[in-house]
């Protein structure tokens, strides 16, 4: 019989754990942006450099029969622009393909 | 083996049932496949067998009958115990009601009488008027335990299984009696039963091809009791647009949206700075703390940061040429 208050708890166990997973941290923002008549542009800001950023644009433009971009912003570092609503598309490709959590996509616009 | 059988078996004949039998024998069975020390093994079995079997007993009687007597009379008493020790701290849990209730208490000791006849109803009545109930209980925990206590055993039932026996309690089971005794004291307060925050939906208007109107947008920041500023600073970040208040303080917004679009976005900014991340409650205060912005909550008085409106990245979509001839 033990007690659960005195069991150990080990403080760091989250930060042993957390780095070695290969899904990146931060916010990966994905917003919506109008442009003339019905057309819209999505952008997906805050991907990891560690990323080959054209590779994932490549893929993206492949899977959503869409153009898109890498652009290189100073404050905001590459970001993802992809021409058209993608932003359904988008979150369930960065979820299937590891490279972000769902919790860590945060969908901005209408 | 056949001796322990046989020291078991009217024990198990009297609590009934194959089932138990069956993994009673499996972990025989095991215990006989393991060494060769039988004898020692079946002492050592037996004694860890015992706590165990009262166990699963409890919660079949749990399940199936409602308790024996035996265990009824234990949980009374403990009952009775840990309601002395529990009340003081549910006083100390609703604050925000005056408690200097002797006066109220003793008015309503004549319910009481009345209400240990008539338990079932009061139920239903929680709802309805909080207060008084609340009020009620406290006196009925105070002038007749025994009320109390026979309805405690009620509700208690399923989360106490680990009373009457030998077994530890786990996690779980503290947890669901928590909530239990938190939501027989003070039953608005739990979530689950959010009262709902109504709110005149947006105004939305086209106006020409490329603006929008927010007819009611001052109207709303009042309902919400927020700068409008600072929603203005939100929608306009979460839209990706630039927009202002005009005169007659509607909020033009450029590009064309729906009424379901900024309702969509209004519904986030709701969620994000107006209703309080702990209890839900709407009524709260944002307050700017050195540069940063902090959500009070009225009602059960937290107070969180909230992340600052950031507009973040803007691909451009206008001419670029005009901006170019600006810029040089």
């Amino acid at each position: 019989m033990s007690i659960q208050n005195l069991n150990t708890f080990d403080p760091f166990a989250d930060a042993i754990k957390g780095s070695d997973d290969d899904v990146q941290d931060g916010l990966v923002h994905i917003r919506i942006q109008q442009r003339n008549g019905r057309k819209t542009l999505t952008t997906v800001q805050g991907l990891s450099s560690e990323y080959d950023l054209k590779k994932i644009v490549r893929a993206c433009k492949k899977e959503f029969a869409c153009n898109g971009t890498v652009i290189e912003h100073p404050e905001y570092g590459e970001v993802l622009q992809l021409q058209g609503d993608q932003r359904e598309n988008i979150c369930q490709w960065l979820t299937k393909s590891g490279l972000a959590k769902p919790d860590q996509l945060k969908v901005h616009g209408f | 083996m056949t001796e322990e059988d046989s020291i078991f078996d009217p024990t198990m004949k009297i609590k009934k049932k194959k089932k138990k039998k069956t993994t009673f024998d499996l972990d025989a069975a095991m215990a006989e496949g393991g060494s060769g020390g039988e004898a020692t093994e079946g002492i050592g079995d037996k004694e860890n067998q015992e706590p165990e079997l009262g166990a699963i007993d409890d919660d079949e009687g749990l399940d199936l009958e409602n308790f024996g007597k035996k265990k009824k009379k234990k949980k009374k008493a403990f009952n009775l115990d840990e309601l002395d020790m529990a009340l003081p701290e549910s006083k100390k849990e609703d604050g925000a009601e005056p408690i200097g209730e002797d006066g109220p208490a003793e008015s309503n000791f004549d319910l009481d009488m009345e209400f240990s006849g008539k338990k079932k109803k009061k139920r239903k009545n929680i709802l309805d008027n909080l207060v008084a109930e609340e009020e009620k209980k406290e006196a009925e925990d105070r002038e007749n335990g025994f009320t109390e206590s026979e309805r405690s055993v009620e509700t208690v039932e399923d989360t106490t299984s680990w009373l009457g026996s030998d077994r530890d309690y786990t996690y779980d089971e503290l947890l669901a009696r928590v909530f239990e005794i938190m939501r027989e004291k003070n039953p608005d307060m739990v979530a689950g039963k959010k009262q709902k925050f109504v709110m005149r939906p947006p105004q939305v208007v086209r106006i020409g091809t490329k603006k929008t109107s927010f007819a009611n947008f001052t109207e709303i920041c009042k309902t919400l009791h927020r700068q409008p500023k600072h929603l203005l600073d939100f929608l306009l970040a979460e839209l990706g647009t630039s927009g202002s208040v005009d005169g007659n303080s509607q909020l033009i917004i450029k590009g064309r949206f729906q009424q379901k679009q900024i309702e969509n976005v209004l519904r986030r900014y709701i969620k994000e700075y107006v209703t309080c991340h702990t209890c839900r409650s709407p009524d709260t205060i944002l307050q700017k703390d050195t540069r940063l912005f902090f959500l009070q909550c009225e009602s059960c008085g937290s107070r969180c940061s909230v992340a600052s409106i950031k507009s973040g990245f803007q691909a451009v979509t206008g001419k670029r040429a005009a901006i170019r001839a600006k810029t040089t």
